[in-house]
């Protein structure tokens, strides 16, 4: 079994739900982004999903897309960005970092030495929303070989026959995208089926060995609440980013706080 | 031209968010199907005909001809179209398609307008919702087009992020089209995207070069030797391409954006001078202006349909192979190209299209007589009358501008004071 399936599956035997928050690496500035993932891992946070910006990020709300914007009118290094993690996941051996991003700057800086620098740095976790399983050949090849796990997106409106398939296949834990749309509070007000949510998270459970992780639009203490017993850890991306842009790392917290310690 | 799964070598693909999976397998089914279908095919060619007078015609160009001394020159004029441009060969098609599909509602990316106009008029023709997507930048430059769209009951969202042009344009409807997938058809006006857009898109503009195929041989009794393009996405250079690309004695001459310089930021070349390197993003596998670290970078042009970042995966796949060159062309050379044609021709070009008029221009005068080419002459050139003005300085244009809005500002009063009374 993965290395992240095991951490979950062990760290779930005390608490009902893991966390994962979200950060953007380099936003406002890497000094700062680091300091902030220091901040929830004292806290507790069980898992940082670290996204490593992209010009282009199409599966963003305007939040995160903002945030990878303004991260980038510096020049940040994946190689950097590694290190940096790294050395956030040696300092809080308690809790997991995991790198999201989106291909391309992936793919410039070579998917298999990402795989092996990762393997490395101690990021157990890839998740890269541009890129299906079928694309990911080698992607997956090279994470076989250093014992990362490729995290596959399955969503409201897969077909059970590929749910099927990507669930068997899952690995570390399947992202299950809440509800149609991007990441956080949409400028786009999508007639998406309001699917219900634990009937199909107990689909996907039905199929997949692997825990389950659900992100997108989550975030009020209700939601995470009914997670439980459904799923194994909640993600929290957007809402954590506009309480952080509010008011500061004190105001992220709170959020953090209401959201997981009970 | 046939994909392998999607792929053209070493580009194309399906790079996108697995929200979109489902509605990229049915437009995927839809189109091989549709394609297939000889009463889908008639109802587009009926449909070509009567609302946009295809076939457009191929013209001699007797005094520029004469003008340069060498190449028979020839245009194909996709500025006849309804419309203004080509881009109504692509969206009539895949409007037929949405009707197929049952969707009720479109959703399309712009660059200069045309593809936003040509999206909005066959909305209003077909009955469907329609919501267009365009760079804050664009809105700007073009304006006029904006105006129509409005007007043909489609809505227009600027996009102010990024570097508000095409590319941020193509970023915000991929993420309206996630979230409205169910409804939504997204309508990609260029022969980018995941598959099967490249492929469906340069399938609907083949018409262009399949019509140059018999017009040639009917006009000069054999097919041309050279073709030229001007390639933004890439979507009117495939369609007169594509239907030549076996017939190896025809050469072809993709002419991008040269912009104001070669330095980052200035042009939008991805091709011709390696200006470009592979890169995965927006849906597929191709080459693009970015930086070592793989980000997109800002691109630059007069034309703004030129003006993007990325380039057809089959554009790129073929000058790879070393079947088409891809040379490019400056702004201001554009401009005199332009000039050129308006002067001798009686033609206005599109400043997109006149790229390929400057790369063609370039060429002729050392080529032999009995050489003939052709020219794709993709749009016509109202819509840049702004810009051009501009371009040459006019002198009596502010006056204009001056006189017009003292006239509108008038007349909005006038009208004020007789709701008001």
């Amino acid at each position: 079994m993965s290395q992240l399936a095991n951490y979950i599956n062990a760290k779930r035997e005390s608490k009902p739900i893991l966390s994962m928050t979200h950060v953007v690496y380099g936003y406002p500035t890497v000094e700062e982004s680091l300091t902030w993932m220091g901040t929830l891992l004292e806290n507790g946070a069980d898992f940082i999903e670290v996204q490593f910006p992209f010009s282009d990020p199409v599966a963003d709300g305007p939040t995160i897309v903002a945030a990878c914007h303004k991260a980038l009118e510096q020049t940040l290094s994946v190689e950097q960005c590694l290190k940096d993690i790294g050395q956030l996941a040696k300092n809080y051996p308690e809790s997991r970092l995991v790198l999201m991003s989106y291909l391309n700057p992936m793919y410039r800086y070579g998917l298999d030495k990402l795989v092996e620098r990762c393997a490395e740095e101690g990021i157990l976790g890839l998740i890269l929303p541009d890129l299906p399983y079928e694309q990911a050949g080698g992607l997956r090849a090279a994470c076989d070989k250093h014992g990362i796990d490729p995290v596959w997106l399955v969503t409201p409106v897969t077909p059970k026959d590929r749910m099927a398939f990507l669930a068997s296949n899952a690995q570390g834990f399947l992202y299950c995208v809440a509800r149609s749309g991007v990441t956080g509070n949409s400028n786009h007000e999508g007639e998406g089926a309001q699917t219900e949510l634990q009937h199909y998270l107990a689909s996907i459970k039905s199929d997949s060995s692997a825990p389950l992780g659900v992100g997108f639009g989550l975030r009020r203490r209700e939601q995470i609440k009914e997670l439980e017993g459904h799923a194994d850890i909640a993600i929290l991306g957007s809402a954590l980013l506009d309480a952080y842009n509010q008011g500061g790392q004190e105001t992220g917290i709170a959020l953090f706080k209401e959201l997981f310690s009970h | 031209m046939q994909s392998d799964n999607g792929y053209y070598g070493e580009f194309g693909g399906s790079y996108i968010p697995e929200i979109l999976y489902s509605s990229q397998q049915q437009i995927l089914n839809a189109y091989e199907e549709a394609k297939n279908d000889p009463a889908f095919i008639a109802e587009l060619k009926q449909q070509w005909q009567e609302y946009s007078g295809r076939p457009t015609p191929l013209t001699f160009c007797k005094n520029l001809t004469e003008h340069f001394g060498g190449a028979q020159i020839y245009l194909k004029r996709e500025d006849l179209n309804h419309s203004g441009a080509h881009k109504m060969n692509n969206v009539i098609g895949q409007g037929l398609l949405v009707k197929r599909m049952g969707k009720k509602r479109v959703i399309a990316e712009t660059g200069a307008g045309q593809h936003g106009i040509a999206t909005a008029l066959v909305c209003a023709r077909l009955g469907l919702e329609c919501t267009i997507y365009m760079g804050a930048k664009d809105v700007k430059r073009q304006y006029p087009n904006v105006f129509w769209m409005e007007q043909l009951g489609a809505t227009v969202v600027p996009v102010t992020e990024g570097s508000q042009t095409l590319r941020d344009a193509l970023d915000e409807a991929l993420r309206d089209w996630s979230s409205t997938h169910e409804d939504s058809h997204y309508l990609i006006g260029t022969t980018c995207g995941c598959a099967p857009f490249p492929e469906m898109v340069a399938f609907f503009q083949s018409v262009i070069g399949e019509e140059v195929k018999e017009q040639s041989k009917a006009q000069f009794g054999r097919y041309p030797d050279k073709l030229y393009a001007c390639v933004g996405g890439g979507s009117n250079a495939c369609g007169l391409f594509l239907p030549f690309v076996d017939d190896k004695d025809v050469e072809m001459v993709g002419v991008e954006a040269g912009g104001k310089g070669t330095k980052l930021g200035e042009h939008s070349i991805r091709l011709s001078h390696n200006l470009g390197t592979p890169g995965i993003a927006q849906g597929f596998a191709s080459i693009f202006i970015q930086d070592d670290a793989g980000q997109l970078q800002e691109t630059h042009s007069i034309s703004a349909g030129l003006d993007y970042v990325g380039v057809s995966p089959i554009i790129a796949h073929l000058a790879k192979e070393g079947r088409i060159n891809m040379t490019y062309a400056m702004d201001d050379e554009v401009v005199d190209a332009c000039t050129l044609l308006l002067k001798n021709e009686g033609i206005i070009p599109a400043l997109e299209s006149s790229h390929a008029l400057a790369g063609a221009f370039k060429d002729a005068p050392s080529m032999s007589k009995d050489t003939h080419i052709v020219i794709n002459l993709s749009g016509r050139g109202d819509k840049d009358i702004f810009n051009v003005a501009k371009a040459l300085q006019d002198p009596t244009f502010p006056d204009f501008l001056n006189d017009y809005l003292e006239d509108y500002e008038k007349d909005t009063l006038i009208k004020k004071t007789e709701k008001e009374a």
